[in-house]
Protein backbone atom coordinates (compact mmCIF):
# COMPACT_ATOMS: atom_id res chain seq x y z
CA UNK A 1 0.00 0.00 0.00
CA UNK A 2 2.79 2.86 1.28
CA UNK A 3 5.02 1.56 -2.37
CA UNK A 4 2.00 1.99 -3.97
CA UNK A 5 1.29 5.37 -2.91
CA UNK A 6 4.91 6.33 -3.48
CA UNK A 7 4.54 5.09 -7.16
CA UNK A 8 2.26 7.75 -7.85
CA UNK A 9 3.11 10.60 -10.30
CA UNK A 10 2.92 13.23 -8.51
CA UNK A 11 5.42 11.17 -5.55
CA UNK A 12 7.63 10.06 -8.00
CA UNK A 13 7.96 13.77 -9.24
CA UNK A 14 8.68 15.21 -6.54
CA UNK A 15 11.16 12.53 -5.42
CA UNK A 16 13.56 13.14 -8.70
CA UNK A 17 12.64 16.58 -9.93
CA UNK A 18 15.50 18.54 -9.87
CA UNK A 19 12.99 21.20 -10.33
CA UNK A 20 12.78 24.05 -7.55
CA UNK A 21 9.02 23.73 -8.30
CA UNK A 22 9.11 20.49 -7.21
CA UNK A 23 10.01 19.56 -3.68
CA UNK A 24 11.68 22.86 -2.28
CA UNK A 25 8.33 24.76 -3.65
CA UNK A 26 5.97 21.97 -1.95
CA UNK A 27 8.30 22.36 1.33
CA UNK A 28 7.92 25.65 1.30
CA UNK A 29 4.55 25.82 0.46
CA UNK A 30 3.80 23.67 3.36
CA UNK A 31 5.63 25.88 6.29
CA UNK A 32 3.68 29.05 4.66
CA UNK A 33 0.63 27.50 5.11
CA UNK A 34 2.22 26.31 8.95
CA UNK A 35 3.28 29.69 9.65
CA UNK A 36 -0.59 31.23 8.62
CA UNK A 37 -2.72 28.50 9.84
CA UNK A 38 -0.15 27.98 13.59
CA UNK A 39 0.09 32.13 13.87
CA UNK A 40 -3.73 32.84 13.40
CA UNK A 41 -4.35 29.78 15.99
CA UNK A 42 -1.82 31.37 18.15
CA UNK A 43 -3.63 34.97 18.20
CA UNK A 44 -6.77 33.27 19.08
CA UNK A 45 -5.61 31.15 21.66
CA UNK A 46 -3.20 34.15 23.69
CA UNK A 47 -6.78 36.40 23.50
CA UNK A 48 -8.68 33.24 25.35
CA UNK A 49 -6.04 33.10 27.55
CA UNK A 50 -6.13 36.81 28.60
CA UNK A 51 -4.05 38.69 26.04
CA UNK A 52 -5.92 41.41 24.34
CA UNK A 53 -8.74 40.97 26.50
CA UNK A 54 -10.41 44.40 25.40
CA UNK A 55 -11.09 42.83 21.78
CA UNK A 56 -14.29 41.11 21.80
CA UNK A 57 -14.56 37.79 21.19
CA UNK A 58 -16.84 38.41 18.35
CA UNK A 59 -13.88 40.47 16.26
CA UNK A 60 -11.98 37.53 16.12
CA UNK A 61 -14.37 35.69 13.52
CA UNK A 62 -11.52 36.19 10.66
CA UNK A 63 -9.23 33.73 12.38
CA UNK A 64 -11.44 30.75 10.75
CA UNK A 65 -11.31 31.25 7.29
CA UNK A 66 -7.12 32.29 7.48
CA UNK A 67 -7.09 29.19 9.59
CA UNK A 68 -9.13 27.53 6.71
CA UNK A 69 -7.13 28.38 4.21
CA UNK A 70 -3.68 27.44 5.99
CA UNK A 71 -4.81 24.15 6.60
CA UNK A 72 -6.09 23.64 3.06
CA UNK A 73 -2.95 24.48 1.93
CA UNK A 74 -1.34 22.01 4.33
CA UNK A 75 -3.29 19.25 3.53
CA UNK A 76 -2.72 19.37 -0.22
CA UNK A 77 1.15 20.06 0.33
CA UNK A 78 1.25 17.40 3.27
CA UNK A 79 -0.13 15.04 0.84
CA UNK A 80 2.01 15.18 -1.18
CA UNK A 81 5.12 15.23 0.81
CA UNK A 82 4.08 12.20 2.44
CA UNK A 83 3.13 10.73 -0.89
CA UNK A 84 6.99 11.49 -1.56
CA UNK A 85 8.06 9.41 1.29
CA UNK A 86 5.22 7.02 1.73
CA UNK A 87 7.74 3.70 2.71
CA UNK A 88 9.97 5.67 5.11
CA UNK A 89 6.93 7.79 7.03
CA UNK A 90 4.04 5.62 7.18
CA UNK A 91 4.95 3.68 10.07
CA UNK A 92 7.36 6.07 11.45
CA UNK A 93 6.76 6.89 14.97
CA UNK A 94 7.62 10.73 14.83
CA UNK A 95 5.40 11.28 11.31
CA UNK A 96 2.49 9.09 13.84
CA UNK A 97 3.07 11.80 16.76
CA UNK A 98 3.06 14.71 14.58
CA UNK A 99 -0.57 13.51 12.54
CA UNK A 100 -2.19 13.26 15.87
CA UNK A 101 -1.06 16.07 17.01
CA UNK A 102 -1.78 17.99 14.20
CA UNK A 103 -5.62 15.80 14.32
CA UNK A 104 -5.57 17.20 18.47
CA UNK A 105 -5.19 20.37 17.29
CA UNK A 106 -7.83 20.67 14.89
CA UNK A 107 -9.98 19.33 17.13
CA UNK A 108 -9.65 22.13 19.55
CA UNK A 109 -10.64 24.35 17.12
CA UNK A 110 -14.02 22.82 16.45
CA UNK A 111 -15.10 24.04 20.36
CA UNK A 112 -13.51 26.95 20.02
CA UNK A 113 -14.96 28.09 16.70
CA UNK A 114 -18.27 27.27 18.34
CA UNK A 115 -17.37 29.39 21.35
CA UNK A 116 -16.25 32.82 19.30
CA UNK A 117 -19.14 32.15 16.61
CA UNK A 118 -22.19 31.74 18.51
CA UNK A 119 -21.02 32.28 22.03
CA UNK A 120 -21.97 28.87 22.82
CA UNK A 121 -20.50 27.85 26.39
CA UNK A 122 -20.34 31.29 27.38
CA UNK A 123 -20.39 30.81 31.10
CA UNK A 124 -17.64 28.16 31.21
CA UNK A 125 -14.75 30.58 31.06
CA UNK A 126 -12.57 28.07 32.68
CA UNK A 127 -13.31 25.29 30.57
CA UNK A 128 -12.55 27.68 27.01
CA UNK A 129 -9.28 28.42 29.01
CA UNK A 130 -8.60 25.12 29.23
CA UNK A 131 -9.27 24.55 25.40
CA UNK A 132 -6.77 27.35 24.44
CA UNK A 133 -4.20 25.82 26.27
CA UNK A 134 -4.65 22.88 24.65
CA UNK A 135 -4.27 24.59 21.31
CA UNK A 136 -1.63 26.43 22.10
CA UNK A 137 0.05 22.92 23.36
CA UNK A 138 -1.09 21.19 20.48
CA UNK A 139 0.29 23.41 17.69
CA UNK A 140 3.40 23.65 19.18
CA UNK A 141 3.95 20.00 19.27
CA UNK A 142 2.66 19.36 15.85
CA UNK A 143 5.42 22.46 14.92
CA UNK A 144 7.89 20.26 17.07
CA UNK A 145 7.06 16.72 15.58
CA UNK A 146 7.16 18.42 11.76
CA UNK A 147 10.38 19.91 11.95
CA UNK A 148 12.05 17.38 14.03
CA UNK A 149 10.69 14.74 11.04
CA UNK A 150 13.83 16.09 8.56
CA UNK A 151 15.79 14.47 11.33
CA UNK A 152 14.19 11.25 12.87
CA UNK A 153 13.18 10.16 9.81
CA UNK A 154 15.35 9.45 6.89
CA UNK A 155 13.59 9.71 3.98
CA UNK B 1 19.52 33.23 -8.11
CA UNK B 2 20.74 36.73 -8.41
CA UNK B 3 21.86 38.03 -5.23
CA UNK B 4 20.83 41.31 -3.70
CA UNK B 5 24.57 42.00 -3.04
CA UNK B 6 25.78 43.39 -6.40
CA UNK B 7 29.17 44.53 -4.93
CA UNK B 8 31.29 42.17 -3.11
CA UNK B 9 30.81 41.35 0.96
CA UNK B 10 33.91 42.47 1.96
CA UNK B 11 33.47 46.14 -0.07
CA UNK B 12 29.84 46.33 1.48
CA UNK B 13 31.32 45.45 4.83
CA UNK B 14 33.93 48.22 4.49
CA UNK B 15 30.81 50.79 3.38
CA UNK B 16 28.47 49.94 6.01
CA UNK B 17 30.69 49.15 9.27
CA UNK B 18 30.79 52.71 10.56
CA UNK B 19 27.10 52.97 10.82
CA UNK B 20 26.68 51.22 14.08
CA UNK B 21 29.61 52.93 15.71
CA UNK B 22 28.47 56.55 14.60
CA UNK B 23 24.83 55.64 14.60
CA UNK B 24 25.33 54.64 17.90
CA UNK B 25 27.41 57.53 19.30
CA UNK B 26 24.59 60.13 18.00
CA UNK B 27 21.55 58.06 19.74
CA UNK B 28 23.41 58.03 22.81
CA UNK B 29 23.76 61.66 21.94
CA UNK B 30 20.32 62.63 21.54
CA UNK B 31 19.63 60.46 25.03
CA UNK B 32 21.73 62.44 26.57
CA UNK B 33 20.31 65.50 25.72
CA UNK B 34 16.53 64.19 26.26
CA UNK B 35 17.91 63.58 29.78
CA UNK B 36 19.48 66.95 30.11
CA UNK B 37 16.52 69.02 28.98
CA UNK B 38 13.95 66.77 30.23
CA UNK B 39 12.59 66.49 26.65
CA UNK B 40 10.15 63.71 25.85
CA UNK B 41 10.41 64.09 21.86
CA UNK B 42 13.72 64.06 21.69
CA UNK B 43 13.87 60.94 23.88
CA UNK B 44 10.91 59.19 21.40
CA UNK B 45 13.79 59.97 18.91
CA UNK B 46 16.74 59.30 20.61
CA UNK B 47 14.84 55.51 21.27
CA UNK B 48 13.69 54.96 17.44
CA UNK B 49 17.44 55.96 16.34
CA UNK B 50 18.24 53.71 18.50
CA UNK B 51 16.00 50.69 17.44
CA UNK B 52 17.29 51.51 13.59
CA UNK B 53 20.84 51.24 14.42
CA UNK B 54 20.39 47.75 16.17
CA UNK B 55 18.60 46.57 13.02
CA UNK B 56 21.15 47.73 10.85
CA UNK B 57 23.95 46.06 12.42
CA UNK B 58 22.55 42.86 11.20
CA UNK B 59 23.70 43.62 7.32
CA UNK B 60 26.84 45.00 8.75
CA UNK B 61 27.69 42.04 11.27
CA UNK B 62 26.62 39.13 8.49
CA UNK B 63 29.05 40.90 5.74
CA UNK B 64 31.34 41.22 7.76
CA UNK B 65 31.52 37.25 8.03
CA UNK B 66 31.30 37.25 4.51
CA UNK B 67 34.41 39.30 3.87
CA UNK B 68 36.57 36.44 5.60
CA UNK B 69 36.97 33.84 2.89
CA UNK B 70 37.63 36.91 0.76
CA UNK B 71 40.60 38.44 2.50
CA UNK B 72 41.88 34.79 3.26
CA UNK B 73 44.10 34.80 0.72
CA UNK B 74 44.96 37.90 0.43
CA UNK B 75 48.84 38.95 1.52
CA UNK B 76 49.20 39.29 5.02
CA UNK B 77 46.35 37.57 6.60
CA UNK B 78 46.10 37.60 10.21
CA UNK B 79 43.88 34.65 11.17
CA UNK B 80 44.06 35.75 14.53
CA UNK B 81 43.56 39.62 13.76
CA UNK B 82 39.72 38.12 11.99
CA UNK B 83 38.85 36.03 14.56
CA UNK B 84 39.59 38.71 17.44
CA UNK B 85 37.67 41.07 14.99
CA UNK B 86 34.61 38.36 14.74
CA UNK B 87 34.49 37.27 18.49
CA UNK B 88 34.70 41.73 19.27
CA UNK B 89 31.76 42.12 17.09
CA UNK B 90 29.95 39.06 18.31
CA UNK B 91 30.00 40.71 21.65
CA UNK B 92 28.74 44.28 20.23
CA UNK B 93 26.20 42.40 18.36
CA UNK B 94 24.75 41.22 21.41
CA UNK B 95 24.29 44.15 23.18
CA UNK B 96 23.66 46.25 20.22
CA UNK B 97 20.46 43.90 20.02
CA UNK B 98 19.47 44.46 23.93
CA UNK B 99 19.80 47.67 23.62
CA UNK B 100 17.85 47.99 20.86
CA UNK B 101 15.03 45.86 22.69
CA UNK B 102 14.83 47.79 25.50
CA UNK B 103 14.19 50.81 23.21
CA UNK B 104 11.50 48.92 21.55
CA UNK B 105 9.85 48.44 24.95
CA UNK B 106 9.75 51.88 25.96
CA UNK B 107 8.73 53.06 22.63
CA UNK B 108 5.49 50.70 23.36
CA UNK B 109 5.31 51.80 26.26
CA UNK B 110 5.00 55.44 25.10
CA UNK B 111 2.83 54.60 22.50
CA UNK B 112 0.09 53.18 24.80
CA UNK B 113 0.43 55.07 28.20
CA UNK B 114 1.90 58.57 26.72
CA UNK B 115 5.35 58.09 28.20
CA UNK B 116 8.32 55.20 28.93
CA UNK B 117 9.17 54.66 32.32
CA UNK B 118 12.43 56.22 33.34
CA UNK B 119 13.61 52.82 34.03
CA UNK B 120 13.36 51.26 30.67
CA UNK B 121 15.25 54.33 28.67
CA UNK B 122 18.35 54.36 31.40
CA UNK B 123 18.25 50.50 30.65
CA UNK B 124 18.03 51.24 27.10
CA UNK B 125 20.63 54.13 27.34
CA UNK B 126 23.35 52.03 29.67
CA UNK B 127 23.26 49.00 27.21
CA UNK B 128 23.64 51.69 24.41
CA UNK B 129 26.96 53.01 25.97
CA UNK B 130 28.49 49.94 26.86
CA UNK B 131 27.14 48.75 23.15
CA UNK B 132 28.95 51.71 21.63
CA UNK B 133 32.19 50.69 23.55
CA UNK B 134 32.17 46.89 22.66
CA UNK B 135 31.59 47.82 18.83
CA UNK B 136 34.58 50.51 19.08
CA UNK B 137 36.47 47.97 19.89
CA UNK B 138 35.18 45.84 17.34
CA UNK B 139 36.54 48.41 14.84
CA UNK B 140 39.30 49.01 16.44
CA UNK B 141 40.26 44.79 15.58
CA UNK B 142 38.74 45.34 12.52
CA UNK B 143 41.00 47.70 11.55
CA UNK B 144 43.67 45.69 12.28
CA UNK B 145 43.22 43.23 9.82
CA UNK B 146 44.10 45.04 6.87
CA UNK B 147 46.08 47.18 8.89
CA UNK B 148 49.09 44.49 10.25
CA UNK B 149 51.43 47.35 10.98
CA UNK B 150 49.06 48.17 14.02
CA UNK B 151 49.58 44.84 15.38
CA UNK B 152 51.21 44.27 18.42
CA UNK B 153 54.19 41.83 18.04
CA UNK B 154 53.22 39.00 20.47
CA UNK B 155 49.53 39.14 18.88
CA UNK B 156 51.30 38.63 14.90
CA UNK B 157 53.22 35.90 16.18
CA UNK B 158 50.68 34.06 18.45
CA UNK B 159 49.88 30.58 17.44
CA UNK B 160 46.00 30.02 17.19
CA UNK B 161 44.09 27.91 19.53
CA UNK B 162 40.41 27.88 17.93
CA UNK B 163 39.14 27.16 21.36
CA UNK B 164 39.88 30.57 22.45
CA UNK B 165 37.75 32.23 20.12
CA UNK B 166 33.60 32.29 21.28
CA UNK B 167 32.55 31.65 17.47
CA UNK B 168 34.61 28.57 17.14
CA UNK B 169 33.11 27.33 20.24
CA UNK B 170 29.49 28.37 19.59
CA UNK B 171 30.30 26.41 15.77
CA UNK B 172 31.76 23.64 16.87
CA UNK B 173 28.70 22.98 19.89
CA UNK B 174 26.35 23.67 17.26
CA UNK B 175 27.99 21.52 14.37
CA UNK B 176 28.90 18.52 16.50
CA UNK B 177 26.16 18.22 18.98
CA UNK B 178 23.36 15.95 18.01
CA UNK B 179 20.06 18.10 19.30
CA UNK B 180 21.56 21.56 19.14
CA UNK B 181 21.02 22.36 15.65
CA UNK B 182 17.17 20.27 15.56
CA UNK B 183 16.33 22.03 19.11
CA UNK B 184 17.27 25.44 17.24
CA UNK B 185 15.46 25.23 14.26
CA UNK B 186 11.92 23.73 15.84
CA UNK B 187 11.98 26.99 18.05
CA UNK B 188 12.74 29.37 15.11
CA UNK B 189 9.76 27.41 13.56
CA UNK B 190 7.36 28.56 16.51
CA UNK B 191 8.88 31.29 16.95
CA UNK B 192 8.06 32.40 12.92
CA UNK B 193 4.61 31.29 13.48
CA UNK B 194 4.00 33.59 16.61
CA UNK B 195 5.14 36.66 14.63
CA UNK B 196 3.53 36.09 11.51
CA UNK B 197 0.42 35.39 13.68
CA UNK B 198 0.69 38.60 14.99
CA UNK B 199 1.56 40.75 12.42
CA UNK B 200 -0.96 39.03 10.70
CA UNK B 201 -3.91 40.28 13.19
CA UNK B 202 -2.44 44.11 12.83
CA UNK B 203 -2.16 44.46 9.35
CA UNK B 204 -5.51 42.84 8.84
CA UNK B 205 -6.81 45.77 11.45
CA UNK B 206 -5.62 48.35 9.28
CA UNK B 207 -6.29 46.70 6.07
CA UNK B 208 -9.99 46.74 7.49
CA UNK B 209 -10.64 42.81 9.39
CA UNK B 210 -12.17 44.03 12.93
CA UNK B 211 -12.89 47.52 12.07
CA UNK B 212 -14.71 48.22 14.80
CA UNK B 213 -12.00 47.32 17.49
CA UNK B 214 -9.81 50.15 18.39
CA UNK B 215 -6.51 49.73 16.81
CA UNK B 216 -4.64 50.19 20.42
CA UNK B 217 -6.28 47.21 21.37
CA UNK B 218 -4.69 45.28 18.74
CA UNK B 219 -1.50 46.90 18.84
CA UNK B 220 -1.37 45.06 22.65
CA UNK B 221 -0.29 41.76 20.79
CA UNK B 222 2.99 43.89 19.14
CA UNK B 223 5.13 42.33 22.38
CA UNK B 224 4.26 38.63 21.21
CA UNK B 225 5.47 39.40 17.91
CA UNK B 226 8.65 40.82 19.31
CA UNK B 227 8.96 38.07 21.58
CA UNK B 228 9.04 35.82 18.13
CA UNK B 229 11.35 38.05 16.31
CA UNK B 230 14.00 37.95 19.43
CA UNK B 231 13.75 34.26 19.57
CA UNK B 232 14.23 33.83 16.08
CA UNK B 233 17.09 36.15 15.70
CA UNK B 234 18.93 34.50 18.52
CA UNK B 235 18.25 30.85 17.07
CA UNK B 236 19.55 32.60 13.61
CA UNK B 237 22.08 33.83 14.78
CA UNK B 238 23.12 30.38 16.30
CA UNK B 239 23.18 29.02 12.86
CA UNK B 240 24.97 31.49 11.22
CA UNK B 241 27.78 31.92 13.85
CA UNK B 242 27.72 28.14 13.77
CA UNK B 243 27.79 27.54 9.82
CA UNK B 244 28.10 30.74 8.47
CA UNK B 245 29.65 29.21 5.06
CA UNK B 246 26.48 28.15 4.34
CA UNK B 247 25.45 31.80 4.02
CA UNK B 248 27.51 34.24 3.16
CA UNK B 249 27.44 33.33 0.01
CA UNK B 250 23.90 32.06 -0.64
CA UNK B 251 21.45 34.28 -2.93
CA UNK B 252 18.44 33.93 -0.52
CA UNK B 253 19.85 34.54 2.49
CA UNK B 254 21.31 38.17 1.42
CA UNK B 255 17.11 38.97 0.33
CA UNK B 256 16.22 37.65 3.48
CA UNK B 257 18.59 39.76 5.41
CA UNK B 258 17.20 42.96 3.58
CA UNK B 259 13.73 41.89 3.87
CA UNK B 260 14.18 41.35 7.51
CA UNK B 261 15.82 44.85 7.94
CA UNK B 262 12.31 46.06 6.35
CA UNK B 263 10.21 44.42 8.13
CA UNK B 264 11.95 45.18 11.67
CA UNK B 265 11.32 49.30 10.57
CA UNK B 266 7.43 48.26 9.51
CA UNK B 267 7.58 46.55 12.82
CA UNK B 268 8.99 50.50 14.79
CA UNK B 269 6.15 52.17 12.62
CA UNK B 270 3.46 49.93 13.45
CA UNK B 271 4.78 49.94 17.34
CA UNK B 272 4.94 53.97 17.32
CA UNK B 273 1.55 54.16 15.07
CA UNK B 274 0.32 57.38 16.95
CA UNK B 275 -2.58 57.96 14.70
CA UNK B 276 -4.10 54.58 14.83
CA UNK B 277 -4.98 55.43 18.71
CA UNK B 278 -7.07 58.12 17.42
CA UNK B 279 -10.29 57.96 18.00
CA UNK B 280 -12.60 56.27 14.94
CA UNK B 281 -9.07 55.50 13.14
CA UNK B 282 -9.74 55.18 10.08
CA UNK B 283 -6.82 53.72 7.77
CA UNK B 284 -6.06 55.80 4.54
CA UNK B 285 -4.83 54.06 1.14
CA UNK B 286 -1.09 55.01 1.68
CA UNK B 287 -1.55 52.83 5.22
CA UNK B 288 -3.42 49.80 3.62
CA UNK B 289 0.01 50.11 0.80
CA UNK B 290 2.31 49.47 4.35
CA UNK B 291 0.24 46.74 5.70
CA UNK B 292 0.33 44.49 2.67
CA UNK B 293 3.85 45.41 2.44
CA UNK B 294 4.62 44.24 5.61
CA UNK B 295 2.74 40.86 5.32
CA UNK B 296 4.63 40.89 1.94
CA UNK B 297 7.75 41.10 3.72
CA UNK B 298 7.75 38.63 6.45
CA UNK B 299 6.05 36.14 3.55
CA UNK B 300 9.51 37.07 1.74
CA UNK B 301 11.63 36.56 4.81
CA UNK B 302 10.18 33.36 5.36
CA UNK B 303 10.24 32.38 1.99
CA UNK B 304 13.83 33.18 1.30
CA UNK B 305 14.49 31.38 4.62
CA UNK B 306 12.96 28.17 3.83
CA UNK B 307 14.46 28.17 0.16
CA UNK B 308 18.08 28.79 1.23
CA UNK B 309 19.13 25.24 0.41
CA UNK B 310 17.14 25.37 -2.47
CA UNK B 311 18.15 28.50 -4.10
CA UNK B 312 21.22 29.12 -2.84
CA UNK B 313 24.62 27.24 -2.97
CA UNK B 314 24.32 26.02 0.53
CA UNK B 315 23.80 22.87 2.28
Amino acid sequence: MLEWIESFGIAVWLRESPSVWAHPTVLTLHTTGMAVLVGASYVLDLRLLGIGRNIPLAAYRWIFPVVAIGLTVNLLTGVMLFAKNATSWGTALPFLVKMSLVVASVATLVPLRKYVLHGVGQSEGGRVRLMAFASLLAWSGAVTAGRLLAYLVVA
Amino acid sequence: MMSAFGVNAAHLHLVLNHVPTLGAFVAVGLLLMALIRRNEALQQIGLEVLFIIALVTLPVFVTGAAARPALKNGPAFSDIAVRSHLDAAIAGFTVIELAGFAAWLALFQSSRRGRASRALVTTATLLLVVALLLMGRAATLGGEIRHPEMLTAEASTATIDPNQFLASRISEYMVNSWWAWPAAETVHFLGLSLSIGVLLAVNLRILGVMRHVPFGDVHRLLPWGMLGLGVNLVTGMLFFVGQPGQYIRNAPFHWKIIFLVIAGANFLYLTVFKKGFTDRYDPNLAEKAMAVASIASWLIVLYAGRMLPYLGNAF
